[in-house]
C-alpha cells in the first residue's frame, strides 16, 4: 500500500499530469482577465457567466487554493522522485559498480560491445584505454582464468546535475510560496504635497498601513523633444515619527527600497486640470491693478474690471500644432488671441492679449494638481528564488551537456597467453548517435595501434 | 511612406536587401532539393552568408543611429527590430549547424523562416522601421540580456522545429515505401542524427529559454513591483517552458524517441510562435510591442 502510494507521488505520470494542469490554468487565466473588480467584469460578462466564472475560481486564478495546491503537489512530486532515485545514482558513481560479466548478460539497448585480439600484453594497454574511456575506478583481477577486468567512468559527477535542478526547483517553489505567504504587493495613489500610510493590496484592493509614512514632494514628466514621454519622475520623502528619514526620485526602472519595502514608480495623473496663470493688469491704472488669477481651461472668472467674465479655451487648428493653442473668450462673446512677442535673452516670449483696458498677460506660472500612483511591494525572500534561478540555469546546462559514459573493458588470454582478447562494453546515460559514432572510432584507433 | 533617406541612414533599407539575399537562398535549396545538386547548395549557403553579412552590418548601422540621435537602448524594441533580429538568431543558428552537422535540406526551413521574417518586418504596416525613443519602462541594462537570451532560444526552437519536419518527412516516406527512396529523403541526414539534433538544439533552447526568463524576472523585480505579475507574455513563457521540460523528460524518462519527439518539436515551435507573437497580437499586457496607435505603457 504504502510502495504504491510512493510510487504514484514520485511518478512521472503525476509530474506530467501536474505540469499539464498548470500550463492549461496558467493559459486560462491569459484569456481573462485576473482581480478586475466586479463592475469591470458585469460589463464584459453576464451576470449567469460571471458567476460561473467565480464559482470555479476563474477570476483570481494565480492566487486561487488550487494552483498553489498544484504548485505544492508539484514539489512532493520531484522530492518524492529524486529520492527514489537518489540510491540508484549514488551506486552509479560511487560503485559498488557492476562486473563485466553482469553488464554483458544484462540486455541494454544502449550498450554497445566490441572485440579485439591483440598480441600485446594487458599492461601496454591499460594506458592507452584509459585515455579513450574516462577515468579508471576498478581493477579486477582473476588469476584462475587469467582474466582481468577493468571498468572505467567518464563524467560521472554530472549524474548528480538532474537533482541538483529538481532541487533547484524545490528552492524556487519554497521562495515564491513564502513570498506568496509574507509579501504582499499593493497601490496606492499620492496627490503632490500629501502624505499617506495606506496602500491598497494588488489582489483584493484591501487596505493595510505602512509602517511608515510616504509624502510626494513632487511629480514630473519629461519629453523627448519630439513629445515622447522620457521619463516619469516622483520625488518621495519617507517619514517616520514625523521625522523625515530620506527624499529620493523614484523612475520606472529605479524604485526605491526601504526597510525590504520597494516603492514603484507605476503610474501617474491629473486629479484636477492644470490651471494657468493668468496676470490681470487695469491699462488705465498700471501701477494699482494687477493680480495673477489661476485658471483652468474651460471656466469662466470674474476679471473684477468692468465686471468682465473671461475664460481660456484651447483651440485646435487642423494640420498645425500651434505654439500656445489657447484664446480667451469673454462673456460678451468676444474672442482674443494672444500675441507672441518674442522677449530678447531671455527663453520665453511674452504671450498677451488685450481687451480694452484690461491686459491679459499669460505667466510661466502653471499651478499642476498632479499625483502619482506607486505600487508598494514587500519582497520578501526573493533571494531563494534568485538563488534557485542561478543553479537551475547551470545544472540544466550540465545536465544537457555532459553524458555520463560507463566502459567495461576485460582481457582474457587465449591461445595459452600468447594472444590478448579485449571485449569493450560502452553504455552511455543517454543514447546519443554521436557516442556511438565516436565509440567506433576510438576502437578504430585502438585497432591501429595494437596491430 | 518612408523617405529613401532615412531607410539609408537607420539601416532599414540593408534590411530590405538582405531579405532580397535571403529569399534567393530559400530559392536555390528548394532547387537543391529538387535536383540534389550539391553545387547549388553551397552556392544558396554562400548567397545567406552575403545576406547575413548584409543584415549585420544594418544592425550595426541601425544601433549607431539610433545612439546618434539620443537613444541609448538597443534597437530590440519594437516589432521590426523583433523580427529582424529574429531571423538574424535563426540565419547564425543555421550557419553554426550547418559547419558542424551536413545539413544542406535544413536550409530550406530555415530560410523560410527567416525570409518570412524579414518580409513580415518590411511589409506588415504595424511593424514600422521608424526608430522611436525608448518608453521609460523599457530603459534599462538588463533590456540588452533579457532579449538576447530569448531570442536565441527562440532561434534554436526554430532550429528544432525544422529539424522535426525533416525528420517526420524522412520517417513517413521510410515507412510506405522503401523502393521509391527519391533523391530528397536521400539528402537527409540519418534519423539518427537528426533526433539527437533535435534533443541537443531543444536543450541550448532551453537553457537560454530558462535563462532569459529569470533575466525578465530580474528586470520586473526592479521595475514593475515583484519578479513574476503573470503577465500574458510571462504566463506564456511559462508554458512554452513547461511544453519543452516535458520535451526533455519524455525523452530520458520514458525512453520517447523518434516521431513522438519529432512531433512536440514542431508542437513546441507553434507554443513558441503563440508565445512571441500570437500574445502580443490578441492580447494587450506589459509586453506588448510598440505599435502604432497602441496604447503607451508608463
Amino acid at each position: 500500500m504504502l510502495s504504491k502510494l510512493n510510487k504514484f507521488i514520485s511518478s512521472v505520470k503525476l509530474a506530467v499530469f501536474l505540469f499539464i494542469t498548470i500550463a492549461v490554468i496558467a493559459m486560462i487565466g491569459t484569456f481573462i482577465n485576473q482581480g478586475d473588480s466586479v463592475k469591470q467584469y458585469k460589463e464584459i460578462f453576464s451576470p449567469t457567466t460571471y458567476h460561473i466564472l467565480y464559482w470555479l475560481g476563474f477570476l483570481n486564478i494565480y492566487d486561487s487554493w488550487y494552483f498553489i495546491a498544484l504548485a505544492l503537489l508539484l514539489m512532493i512530486n520531484l522530492i518524492a522522485a529524486s529520492v527514489n532515485l537518489f540510491p540508484r545514482t549514488i551506486k552509479a558513481v560511487f560503485g559498488p559498480y557492476p562486473s563485466f560479466q553482469e553488464v554483458s548478460e544484462k540486455k541494454n539497448n544502449k550498450a554497445i560491445y566490441e572485440t579485439i585480439e591483440t598480441k600485446k600484453k594487458p599492461e601496454e594497454i591499460k594506458e592507452i584505454i584509459g585515455k579513450k574511456f574516462g577515468a579508471l575506478l576498478e581493477e579486477k583481477i582473476s588469476e584462475s582464468k587469467n582474466e582481468t577486468e577493468l571498468y572505467y567512468s567518464k563524467n560521472s559527477i554530472f549524474r548528480f546535475s538532474p537533482y541538483i535542478a529538481h532541487i533547484s526547483a524545490i528552492i524556487i517553489i519554497i521562495g515564491v510560496l513564502l513570498n506568496f505567504k509574507y509579501g504582499f504587493r499593493s497601490y496606492t495613489n499620492i496627490k503632490v504635497g500629501e502624505k499617506t500610510n495606506v496602500t491598497y493590496l494588488l489582489k483584493n484592493n484591501k487596505p493595510i498601513k505602512l509602517p511608515f509614512t510616504i509624502r510626494l514632494d513632487r511629480y514630473r514628466t519629461t519629453y523627448y523633444p519630439d513629445g515622447i514621454p522620457k521619463a516619469y519622475i516622483s520625488t518621495l520623502s519617507i517619514i517616520q515619527e514625523h521625522i523625515r528619514i530620506l527624499t529620493k526620485n523614484i523612475e520606472v526602472n529605479h524604485p526605491l527600497t526601504y526597510k525590504g519595502i520597494t516603492i514603484y514608480q507605476a503610474s501617474y495623473g491629473h486629479y484636477k486640470p492644470n490651471k494657468y496663470g493668468i496676470l490681470i493688469v487695469n491699462l488705465q491704472h498700471i501701477n494699482s491693478f494687477k493680480k495673477i488669477i489661476y485658471a483652468p481651461v474651460g471656466k469662466f472668472y470674474n476679471s473684477k474690471i468692468n465686471n468682465i467674465k473671461f475664460m481660456l479655451t484651447r483651440v485646435v487648428r487642423k494640420g498645425k500644432m500651434s505654439y500656445f493653442p489657447y484664446i480667451i473668450k469673454l462673456n460678451n462673446n468676444k474672442i482674443l488671441n494672444f500675441k507672441i512677442i518674442p522677449v530678447k535673452n531671455h527663453r520665453f516670449p511674452l504671450i498677451i492679449a488685450r481687451y480694452k483696458n484690461i491686459g491679459f498677460i499669460m505667466t510661466p506660472q502653471l499651478k499642476t494638481y498632479y499625483y502619482s500612483g506607486v505600487e508598494i511591494s514587500k519582497n520578501t525572500y526573493v533571494s531563494i528564488v534568485w538563488i534557485g534561478c542561478i543553479i537551475l540555469v547551470f545544472s540544466l546546462f550540465f545536465s544537457f551537456f555532459f553524458n555520463h559514459e560507463e566502459t567495461w573493458v576485460s582481457f582474457t588470454d587465449i591461445n595459452g597467453g600468447k594472444k590478448t582478447k579485449i571485449e569493450i562494453i560502452s553504455i552511455p546515460k543517454k543514447k546519443f548517435n554521436s557516442f556511438y559514432k565516436k565509440f567506433n572510432q576510438k576502437i578504430n584507433e585502438l585497432k591501429k595501434y595494437l596491430n | 511612406m518612408i523617405s529613401p533617406n532615412i531607410s539609408v541612414l537607420d539601416g532599414s533599407l540593408y534590411f530590405t536587401i538582405s531579405l532580397l539575399f535571403v529569399f534567393a537562398s530559400f530559392i536555390g535549396y528548394f532547387i537543391f532539393l529538387f535536383t540534389g545538386s550539391k553545387t547549388i547548395s553551397k552556392i544558396s549557403f554562400v548567397i545567406l552568408i552575403i545576406g547575413f553579412i548584409i543584415q549585420t552590418a544594418a544592425f550595426v548601422i541601425r544601433w549607431i543611429y539610433a545612439y546618434k540621435i539620443g537613444i541609448d537602448t538597443p534597437p530590440l524594441v519594437d516589432l521590426y527590430d523583433s523580427m529582424v533580429f529574429f531571423a538574424f538568431v535563426i540565419e547564425i543558428g543555421y550557419i553554426i549547424l550547418r559547419i558542424f552537422y551536413d545539413f544542406d535540406a535544413l536550409g530550406f526551413i530555415i530560410t523560410f523562416i527567416a525570409s518570412s521574417a524579414l518580409a513580415f518586418a518590411a511589409f506588415y504596416p504595424l511593424a514600422t522601421s521608424a526608430i522611436e525613443p525608448t518608453i521609460p519602462a523599457l530603459q534599462s541594462y538588463w533590456l540588452l540580456y533579457h532579449i538576447m537570451t530569448l531570442f536565441v532560444a527562440y532561434g534554436a526552437f526554430a532550429a528544432s522545429f525544422g529539424l522535426g519536419i525533416l525528420y517526420l518527412i524522412k520517417n513517413k516516406k521510410d515507412r510506405s515505401d522503401k523502393k521509391q527512396e527519391n533523391r530528397f529523403l536521400s539528402l537527409l541526414p540519418e534519423s539518427d542524427v537528426i533526433e539527437e539534433s533535435i534533443y541537443k538544439v531543444i536543450s541550448v533552447g532551453l537553457v537560454f529559454l530558462t535563462a532569459g526568463i529569470v533575466i525578465g524576472a530580474a528586470w520586473a523585480d526592479s521595475a514593475w513591483g515583484g519578479y513574476w505579475s503573470w503577465d500574458p507574455k510571462e504566463t506564456w513563457s511559462l508554458i512554452t517552458w513547461i511544453a519543452y521540460i516535458l520535451f526533455i523528460h519524455a525523452r530520458f524518462t520514458k525512453g520517447w524517441g523518434g516521431k513522438k519527439m519529432a512531433w512536440i518539436a514542431v508542437i513546441g515551435f507553434a507554443v513558441v510562435i503563440f508565445c512571441y507573437l500570437g500574445v502580443d497580437l490578441i492580447i494587450p499586457g506589459l509586453h506588448s510591442y510598440a505599435t502604432p496607435g497602441s496604447t503607451p505603457i508608463l
